[in-house]
């Protein structure tokens, strides 16, 4: 590792303030950093000292993350194979290709042959976000000469997991560089972004090419004769109920079509609990989504309608799908885009959740609700901050002026 | 200039009432002198889109306003009918009668039976127009609208003289999403359409939109595919058919054709 | 040649202020009928005609309006031209006016018309109005036909209906960007444009007093003084 410090140490002069490449000065920043821990650390003042900084924060979420990477490589294989053996047919692509050259059963009982098809279509949109999305962050630290942030691999990593397996991959990367240069790099980068850039992404690709994120484009199969590929919230949707053959364990575990990496609810409690463990994901917002769904859902059971199945959509569904569990605690929790007061993030939360179940219900043409859900509440966050504040200091001015008087 | 006579309440109103005068004069003129051809205009658009969906003129064809009305004049016959009976109607002038218009007056329309295309009048006289060529019926072209995903969505049906097969749909205003609804104006769409049946033997609505693949039109004569990931237009354009080829839709009147074709009358086949 | 006078009249509000990129006016009708060319270019001249019109006229009368009834006035001016254009536009460009459907008779709440009403011809003769109102009719026009082209281009794959990126639908390879069709998009990009015009003329930037402090290499924040 010498070696390697001692590389820095002599780039260190070039790239330094006032220095000819001065300019790459976030790059070389950036990878000394991701080698060791900065040296610079907040001295004096009211600051609280902490060794979590914002690095390891963002890395602590990625670990958060793996179990749903885990799911989504075996459930994208998994789907494929299910379809298969309903009677369906592979798609004609490179995939299937390198899968077949593999010698692999295409069987759902093998694990090992599931994560390996899932990863083939896993990997590549991985490996496209983060390449779109690294140049973006690039060009933006060297031009306005702030550091490479770390929030990008949580970006990176997060984008993947909210798309379906056969988005196109140039399509991946319009959608990450839209993400990340509208929703975070024009307000001056991370911290500033007052949208979840990874929802920026999924909503841009919903809107802009809405054929390839809606319908059947669930599972990377040709589906037999009569069956459709839509997910579980869309089937319910239609009136049509439970989606045929997938049962409620399923859509527990994360064996139903959906985006890849937010069907499993198990992978994100245990990716929940080490959020909320280590303290990086706040439960005030998880808490308060919780809520607020199963309040609205609740609500909207008791009214019930004989036009609208959705009405009629018991609570706890809610909560299993339509990748409900993800946002809940990937999306609503990210500190940059949510409320910041603890009150706050309680009914920042609650709006995610009220509203998640409203546009599912309500809205015909969005049943995926959570993401849209999510990205309102993030423009409400600073409003609804300010109200907290506000209250707080009108509380603290009467009790001050009661003991004055 | 500021002075009090300028503000006082007798030059105000003074001056208020001169300003009135002097725009209504203008806007008066210009509603009278264009009237005539704003209405010709609206005359010529309608018989374009007619002869669009009857395969008469192409999309690309740019054709002067006496042109459009020749060639509507020569192969196109415009018939109002009573809706109730579907007999022929002849208390209404077909060079200015708007069934459109006239289904939102109560005079002249009957409030329309429950849907799912959530049509909410019907005009008591409607339009159907008759392609006849040779003395024959070729084709028969119906005006239908049905509420989609957003909003209603506005269009033609064109059968062909036996009154069951379909030969062309096009929709011309709708607010669906594009991309996905929105496909319902994609001219590769609407070819999916053409030489299924609408109806079956006994005259019930059969024909619609499906999810997934349905077969060519031979084998599979009820069933149109393609509008993927948007159930709820799919399922409207389905609505629409099933009210307007229907009873309380454009069926008796189609069924008037149907017998009349049958007993060898004006068939085409 | 013009005087001095008349030349920034009449090109100030080019790009040093433009009425959508400096002014921010007339947005309404920027993010609802641009997804087509060709109705834009209909809308620009129709707002351009009418802007001209009454900025000439209101400009014409501006001694004799009682102040107490000045808005009103130029409202029932306003909208006087905008029904006679409306009219016209229905019959000698029917498909077009049928594709601008409401937004023709919305010119009359464009805040342009009234904003150069008000702050323009009230002040000044018809000849300065008439050059005012040729200079904001075409900075919002070219605003207007800028953000037309990108959508058009984007989420139709043509410019002026004439294909230029084949559609994967009729046997090309551009699938068409359906955001571009809906108005967010021209929010994006008349963003995108501001952004570029400030870039290219950074004494638009508007700069609250507080950031005064915080600012590099000492410039000073009160060269604009907003």
């Amino acid at each position: 590792m010498r070696i390697v410090r001692k590389l820095f140490d002599s780039l260190e002069p070039h790239v330094a303030p006032g220095a000819k490449y001065h300019k790459l000065f976030p790059l070389w920043e950036g990878m000394e950093s991701f080698f060791y821990t900065p040296s610079a650390v907040t001295t004096g003042g009211p600051h609280v000292r902490d060794n979590l900084d914002l690095k390891r924060m963002m890395l602590l979420v990625v670990i958060a993350l793996v179990p749903c990477i885990i799911m989504a490589l075996y459930n994208t294989g998994y789907q494929i194979h299910h379809v298969v053996e309903q009677g369906g047919t592979l798609i004609d692509n490179w995939q299937t290709a390198v899968f077949s050259a593999t010698g692999l059963p295409v069987e759902t009982s093998s694990v090992l042959s599931c994560m390996v098809h899932g990863a083939l279509y896993f990997f590549p949109i991985l490996i496209v976000t983060l390449i779109a999305g690294g140049t973006a962050e690039v060009i933006f630290s060297v031009v306005r000469g702030h550091v490479i942030s770390e929030g990008f691999f949580v970006t990176g990593t997060l984008i993947p997991l909210i798309l379906p397996p056969t988005i196109p991959l140039w399509q991946v990367a319009m959608g990450t560089l839209f993400g990340v240069v509208i929703g975070k790099e024009i307000f001056g980068g991370t911290g500033m972004n007052f949208l979840n850039p990874a929802l920026t992404a999924r909503a841009f690709l919903f809107f802009a090419y809405p054929a390839q994120i809606s319908g059947e484009v669930w599972v990377a199969a040709i589906q037999p004769d009569g069956r459709s590929g839509a997910t579980w919230l869309a089937s319910f949707a239609e009136g049509a109920g439970h989606l045929p053959g997938y049962t409620w364990m399923d859509a527990f575990i994360g064996r139903i079509p959906g985006s890849m990496g937010e069907t499993s609810v198990i992978a994100i409690l245990l990716g929940a609990a080490l959020l909320l463990v280590t303290r990086v994901g706040a439960w005030q917002t998880m808490f308060g989504v919780l809520v607020g769904t199963l309040l609205t859902a609740f609500g909207l059971n008791m009214m019930g309608s004989e036009t609208n199945a959705m009405m009629s959509l018991p609570p706890l569904y809610h909560l299993l799908i339509g990748g409900w569990a993800f946002g809940a605690v990937f999306m609503a929790t990210d500190p940059v885009s949510s409320a910041f007061t603890s009150t706050g993030k309680l009914w920042y939360g609650f709006g995610i959740g009220l509203l998640c179940v409203l546009i599912r219900v309500v809205n015909p043409a969005y049943p995926e609700g959570m993401m849209l859900a999510i990205l309102f509440m993030n423009m409400f966050a600073p409003l609804i901050d300010h109200a907290v504040v506000q209250a707080n200091i009108r509380r603290r001015t009467q009790r001050y002026g009661q003991r004055a008087a | 200039m500021a002075n009090a006579r300028r503000d006082s309440t007798a030059y105000t109103i003074g001056f208020a009432a001169l300003v009135c005068l002097v725009c209504a004069v203008p806007i008066a003129a210009a509603a009278v002198a264009l009237k005539p051809r704003q209405e010709l205009n609206a005359r010529i658009d309608r018989l374009t889109k007619v002869l669009m969906v009857a395969g008469l003129m192409t999309a690309d064809e740019s054709l002067s306003a006496d042109a459009v009305e020749a060639r509507f004049d020569e192969s196109v016959v415009t018939r109002p009918i009573d809706f109730r009976t579907g007999a022929p109607d002849s208390s209404v002038d077909v060079k200015t009668y708007d069934a459109r218009r006239a289904a939102r007056d109560p005079a002249t329309s009957t409030t329309a039976v429950e849907n799912a295309a959530r049509v909410i009048r019907v005009p008591k006289v409607g339009i159907v127009y008759e392609v006849v060529k040779d003395g024959q019926l070729r084709a028969i072209i119906l005006p239908i609208q049905g509420y989609g995903l957003w909003s209603t969505m506005y269009g033609f049906l064109a059968l062909e003289g036996d009154a069951r097969t379909v030969s062309g749909i096009t929709f011309y205003e709708h607010g669906e999403t594009a991309g996905l609804g929105g496909e319902i104006e994609n001219p590769n769409w609407q070819a999916r359409w053409i030489g299924r049946k609408a109806v079956d033997e006994a005259g019930t609505v059969q024909l619609e939109v499906i999810k997934g693949q349905a077969g060519p039109p031979a084998d599979d004569p009820y069933r149109v595919d393609g509008l993927s990931g948007a159930t709820i237009t799919a399922r409207g354009v389905t609505s629409t058919l099933e009210f307007w080829l229907g009873p309380n839709g454009f069926g008796p009147y189609l069924d008037r054709v149907r017998s009349s074709s049958a007993q060898g009358g004006t068939s085409a086949r | 040649m013009l005087d001095k006078q008349t030349r920034s009249v009449l090109l100030d509000p080019l790009f040093d202020e433009n009425p959508i990129g400096k002014q921010v006016l007339g947005i309404c009708s920027a993010l609802a009928v641009t997804t087509l060319l060709k109705p834009s270019l209909v809308m620009c001249l129709a707002v351009t005609a009418v802007l001209i019109a009454s900025n000439v006229s209101i400009s014409l009368i501006r001694s004799y309006i009682p102040s107490s009834i000045r808005i009103i006035v130029q409202l029932t001016i306003i909208s006087s031209l905008v029904i006679i254009c409306d009219q016209v536009l229905k019959a000698f460009a029917y498909g077009v006016s049928r594709q601008l459907s409401v937004f023709v008779g919305l010119i009359i709440t464009n805040c342009i018309l009234m904003g150069r009403a008000e702050a323009f011809a009230m002040q000044n003769g018809p000849r300065a109005s008439f050059f005012d109102a040729v200079g904001n009719g075409v900075g919002y026009s070219l605003v207007l036909l800028l953000v037309a082209f990108f959508r058009e281009l984007f989420g139709s794959g043509s410019v002026f209906g004439v294909a230029v990126l084949p559609l994967v639908r009729d046997g090309g390879w551009y699938v068409p960007n359906g955001l571009m069709v809906l108005s967010p998009a021209a929010f994006f990009l008349i963003g995108g444009l501001i952004w570029a015009l400030r870039e290219w003329k950074p004494k638009q930037i508007e700069i609250e007093p507080v950031v005064e402090i915080e600012l590099e290499h000492g410039a000073p924040a009160s060269r604009h003084a907003a």
